[in-house]
């Protein structure tokens, strides 16, 4: 038997469903280019994927044609040779399977190979996030904007080719620089890209992290039902009615909590969340009547307190609230739990103040962000701006 | 004289009057797996909220299916059942009488119970048109059929339905470079279709989820009224249509500030116009251009000037020469000529 080669992309759904593809693709086209065989293929999920989810695209590479067949006679890698993370916010933790549960994004990666991340955040800001495991294991940041595209148009700011640069580096037995290059200069034709593969294989770096070092928060893990839970008729229980809101300080009742679903929360499509400012807050009900995902539960004091097992992080609360900075979305890296804004605000209201005041300098302005397709001529504006930052490096 | 019509009492279900007066209670809560800025679930949200406690609801196969039953993910908190894809229509209407039956024989209370089947565009307009014709035709029994448009199968791989509207880009309707409109087909007027159609419906109507309490009254108006009811909803896809989620609720006000849109409802043969609608048939307010709206979505992207132009022209044709403007298009003979 030859050597197989397996490697992972970890991405947000249908944004990111065509650069994830690409990758691997391209994984399997440069490899072709020194003999070896391989494949690349997408986890089975909804097709396409869900806006924001998590979710795999792989590529897998062998020696001989028989080795490969081994490879592929598993549904899924089990344990890959690089694990590519396409959005840093992944770090939090991506599912293992239709949602369920909540997997390290490391969780297949071999000991001591490396987690390459695109990111512009520095290593202990991502260790953070990136829970710890019992192996060591590299990580390396390929420093960049997180490249968001939507179904039909594809944002081509060179993540591609980046990211195959720094496999080049990271992997060098399944396919090196010279075979990216070639894959590159035959199949998309584009020399402006070699350079860009090759600026990504020099400057790609790696550190070593620890066993043990990262975040220290278990993964949540959720078993999925067996025949034998369900009900007459393959049936489920319905979601119980919520009732009155305690407060987390003063312990008074008022205001409503739907029932959430406690076997299925989907906070890790989100990529960005709700700062609400409960002071302006004029209770017009525009956010909590419009969250598709019924996020929002109501306080005693009648404002609307986001619960973030629920948020899938949409902005269209930002978006339709009347009062000026009342809800800002803030990037997701900037926080480490779930924990209810109002609770804050009702301990110590002055320093949430000040705290949210931070924090919502933080987010980027609507116009800037990039969670899909906005308007005609978008990404052009947008990828000069990427481009540099891939640059300097 | 006798109608022969056996009718059974409905819920009398009073109009939510303000958003301040909306119930907390959520029939529809959280633990889905839908998309981030899914229009969808926000009118499967706001049925179940409008319809209230007793209720029942059957959906056909969809995005409001897959993403609402998958394993343990659902956020039902009124029964909800599966019914196959074209099959909204005979699962309403089966439902609809297996209470009677069951009430009549004393097996359950007897009392008004709200049957909801929801479809989406494919499970609609293409697949269960048949079937939804067939219910309509049934006025002893009390049902609403909604169905949720996102204009193409959104829940498969995005490819073409009935509902999707012209040029757009789908699987199955990719742009080329020899052929740039690949679907050179245009929307299907669902809602007139099932009111001209069936002329003993008493209640059918469009509404949009970017006017939530609208949508809720009608909701309600729909299940009081008796009979078979239908509603179109308009929902903007951030998946199919391509484009970033924090648009969902703009996307839903343009389709409707352009005209693409219509807002109306038809009750008892009477027709009302309602919101933005009402004003741009009474000459208050100006069409937007539907650049506006087609450009902020990716599924667009491919329309050179031309097709956008075409586009327009079909819209104001909608609104110009209809005999009735934005709603039937027929035109009198004089005018066609």
């Amino acid at each position: 038997m030859g050597q197989l080669f397996a490697v992972e992309v970890i991405y947000r759904g249908v944004f990111q469903k065509t650069l994830a593809k690409n990758i691997t693709r391209g994984i399997v086209l440069a490899a072709h280019n020194e003999g070896k065989l391989g494949i690349s293929f997408g986890r089975y999920s909804d097709a396409p994927e869900r806006n924001g989810i998590p979710a795999k695209s792989f590529a897998i590479v062998a020696n001989d044609e028989e080795t490969l067949e081994a490879g592929m006679a598993q549904y899924e890698p089990k344990q890959v040779d690089v694990t590519v993370v396409l959005d840093d916010t992944l770090c939090k933790g991506a599912e293992s399977w239709a949602w369920s549960g909540l997997q390290p994004v490391h969780r297949a990666l071999k000991p001591g190979h490396t987690l390459i991340v695109i990111s512009l955040d520095d290593a202990p800001a991502l260790l953070k996030n990136i829970h710890r495991r019992k192996e060591p294991y590299k990580l390396g940041i390929v420093r960049g904007v997180t490249s968001f595209s939507g179904m039909w148009v594809y944002k081509d700011d060179h993540t591609d080719v980046r990211i195959l640069g720094a496999i080049a580096k990271a992997l060098p037995a399944v396919m090196s620089l010279e075979s990216v290059e070639k894959f590159i200069n035959e199949k998309l034709k584009n020399s402006l890209k070699v350079t860009t593969a090759r600026n990504a294989f020099e400057r790609f770096t790696t550190i070593g992290v620890k066993a043990g070092e990262g975040n220290p928060e278990e993964v949540v893990k959720v078993g999925l039902p067996r025949w034998e839970d369900m009900r007459c008729g393959v049936s489920i229980k319905g979601q119980g009615q919520g009732g009155p809101f305690a407060d987390p300080v003063t312990g008074e009742v008022g205001g409503f909590r739907p029932v959430r679903n406690e076997l299925f929360t989907k906070y890790s499509a989100r990529t960005q969340r709700p700062v609400v400012n409960f002071a302006t807050c004029t209770k017009c009900t525009l956010c909590w009547l419009n969250c598709p995902d019924g996020a929002f539960d109501i306080t005693t004091a009648g404002t609307y307190d986001t619960n973030f097992e629920a948020c899938s992080g949409c902005g269209i609360c930002e978006e339709i609230c009347p009062v000026k900075n009342c809800i800002t979305m803030v990037n997701e890296d900037e926080f480490h739990d779930n924990n209810s804004q109002w609770a804050a605000f009702e301990k110590d209201k002055g320093a949430y103040l000040k705290w949210l005041e931070a924090t919502i300098k933080k987010a980027d302005p609507i116009k800037n962000r990039s969670h899909g397709f906005r308007y005609r001529g978008q990404y052009q504006e947008q990828v000069p701006e990427a481009m540099e930052i891939a640059n300097k490096g | 004289m006798s109608t022969f019509v056996d009718e059974k009492p409905t819920q009398n279900l009073e109009p939510f009057k303000g958003v301040k007066k909306v119930p907390h209670e959520e029939y529809y809560t959280s633990g889905h797996r839908t998309c981030q800025g899914c229009e969808s679930a926000q009118i499967m949200k706001l049925m179940a909220k409008a319809a209230g406690p007793r209720t029942i609801v059957l959906g056909s196969t969809g995005c409001m299916y897959v993403a609402n039953t998958s394993y343990y993910a659902t956020p039902w908190g009124v029964p909800w059942m599966h019914t196959q894809l074209g099959s909204s229509g005979s699962s309403a209407l089966g439902a609809a009488a297996a209470f009677r039956v069951q009430m009549r024989k004393g097996v359950m209370k007897d009392e008004p119970i709200n049957v909801i089947a929801f479809c989406g565009d494919g499970g609609g307009a293409d697949m269960g048109l048949g079937a939804i014709s067939a219910t309509m035709c049934h006025p002893d029994y009390n049902l609403l059929i909604l169905m949720y448009d996102n204009e193409s199968y959104a829940n498969t791989d995005i490819q073409i339905s009935g509902a999707s509207p012209y040029g757009v880009n789908t699987s199955f309707s990719t742009p080329g470079k020899v052929k740039r409109i690949m679907n050179h087909r245009w929307k299907k007027n669902m809602a007139p279709l099932m009111m001209v159609g069936h002329p003993t419906v008493k209640y059918v109507g469009t509404i949009s989820t970017s006017y939530p309490l609208q949508a809720m009254n009608n909701v309600r108006k729909a299940l009081s009224i008796g009979g078979p009811t239908f509603i179109h909803c308009l929902n903007p896809c951030p998946k199919g249509w391509d484009f970033d989620p924090v648009l969902s609720f703009e996307l839903g006000e343009l389709a409707v500030n352009t005209g693409i849109w219509p807002l109306y409802e038809i009750e008892n043969g009477k027709l009302s116009l309602y919101g933005k609608t009402k004003d741009i048939a009474n000459h208050k307010f100006k069409r937007l251009p539907v650049r506006d709206y087609l450009l902020k979505q990716g599924r667009f992207a491919h329309f050179i000037e031309e097709d956008i132009e075409f586009f327009q022209s079909k819209i104001d044709e909608m609104w110009d020469k209809w005999l009735v403007p934005g709603i039937i298009p027929l035109q009198r003979e004089i005018e066609a000529e």
